[in-house]
């Protein structure tokens, strides 16, 4: 049933939205505010999502695969991907799920995204992506190359970002002044109220879980991805060949879908343009992200949050690299960021002006 | 006194950048209404304030995914 991938697509945008739940925003907050709030958020989605995948590959439910490294293509693929999202003002989910807000610069940036994953995997430059990736060196899992049990990384991952959430926790959260609340009940919580972001991280952990057996259930042994998908979304449109039409296609079309139906309930939906130099940003973001994320083997979902939680290198690899591209990218546009009228106007003039 | 910030177009994280921009140039007890459209900086822009300790006077919708914040200089 590839329709479930759908469900799970609506769930994770849903989620995500609500949620407020932005990697480009976890990597850049770690080099522009020195604030690791939501990279610990990052964090434990791998956590909960490692015990869950191990979990469900030890009842024999399913089986990870583990793929060789190929060492230059995922730093370098890394590190052009984790630069392109700050110019995108999202990652690749990121991108789909503020597409379903009606961000036009998102739009943009989306279509710049899935065209050129679908160049680099299946099209003009595939020969180029190919060879990249084809220099791979001889190692799979951390798990492997350190002779231990996957259950050991779990566990000191599960230590290390329980430790990294206690810290976080025990810091008396600020008490932030929030929107005048519209209704109650379920409604209030699911479209008004501000979610905690270790417990969106836990959801969208567990959401990632249940994502691999519905998906290996339909042939596509895989956890959630952006990337592929939507270079097949792509693939299907101008082939028509429906077998490119998999789980991972709806799951994506989902994202869509759910952030919209967040979006829209709680009234945060509006077809938003942008300016001259964030629409200039986005083409050019959304087109390397398509290049990075393809020569890495996943965005920062399909290494940074699914690759990281099977413990292979490229996932790891890909996660730092990423980071350090985010690092560049957010010391050049934003700690730099100047903008024309970006000033405060006293009062006496602003109402001169209207 | 009463200064106005508009960040409406502006994608998250420039909303905040903007803020601390503008903040920096405002005396003790000044007021900034900032007014953006980027989702996140609901979250985001009362967060900065709270951990500044900067009162928040004002906070609401304008309209659909369209905000207001007021911040005061403390």
């Amino acid at each position: 049933m590839v329709l479930t991938g759908l469900l799970v697509g609506i769930a994770l945008g849903f989620v995500m939205q609500r949620g407020r739940f932005c990697v480009t925003g976890a990597f850049r907050d770690v080099w522009v505010a020195r604030n690791t709030r939501w990279l610990t958020a990052f964090l434990i989605v791998i956590a909960v999502q490692s015990v869950g995948l191990f979990a469900l590959q030890s009842a024999g439910v399913i089986t990870l695969e583990a793929k060789q490294l190929p060492l230059v293509a995922t730093l370098v693929g890394g590190f052009i991907f984790g630069f392109a999202i700050v110019l995108a003002g999202g990652c690749a989910t990121g991108t789909y799920y503020r597409a379903g807000e009606g961000l036009v610069g998102s739009w943009l940036a989306l279509v710049g995204y899935v065209v050129f994953s679908a160049v680099m995997k299946k099209g003009a430059l595939s020969p180029v992506n190919e060879e990249v990736r084809s220099h791979k060196v001889g190692v799979t899992t951390i798990y492997d190359t350190l002779h231990v049990s996957p259950w050991l990384l779990v566990a000191a991952l599960v230590g290390g970002v329980g430790w990294l959430a206690a810290r976080h926790l025990a810091v008396p959260a600020p008490r932030l002044a929030t929107l005048p609340p519209r209704r109650t009940g379920l409604a209030h919580l699911l479209f008004e109220k501000p979610w905690h972001a270790f417990g969106t991280a836990v959801v969208i952990g567990l959401i990632a879980i249940v994502a691999w057996p519905l998906s290996a259930a339909t042939g596509r042994n895989d956890g959630l991805g952006i990337t592929t998908p939507s270079a097949n979304l792509v693939h299907y449109l101008v082939t028509g060949s429906s077998k490119s039409l998999d789980w991972g296609v709806f799951l994506v079309l989902g994202i869509l879908v759910g952030s919209y139906l967040a979006a829209r309930g709680s009234g945060e939906f509006r077809v938003r343009v942008p300016d001259a130099r964030t629409a200039t940003r986005s083409v050019v973001g959304g087109v390397l992200m398509g290049v990075g994320a393809s020569l890495a083997g996943g965005c920062t979902i399909g290494n940074a949050m699914v690759q990281t939680a099977q413990f292979s290198w490229q996932g790891w690899l890909a996660f730092g690299s990423m980071l350090l591209g985010t690092g560049a990218a957010a010391h050049v546009f934003i700690l730099r960021h100047r903008r024309e009228g970006a000033a405060a106007v006293p009062e006496t003039a602003s109402l001169a002006r209207v | 006194m009463k200064h106005t910030l508009d960040t409406v177009t502006q994608v998250c994280p420039f909303p905040l950048v903007e803020a601390k921009q503008a903040m920096a140039g405002l005396a003790l007890g000044d007021e900034l209404v900032i007014d953006f459209d980027c989702t996140q900086a609901t979250d985001a822009l009362p967060r900065w304030a709270a951990e500044n300790g900067y009162p928040v006077t004002h906070f609401d919708r304008v309209g659909d995914a369209a905000w207001t914040i007021t911040v005061q200089k403390a």
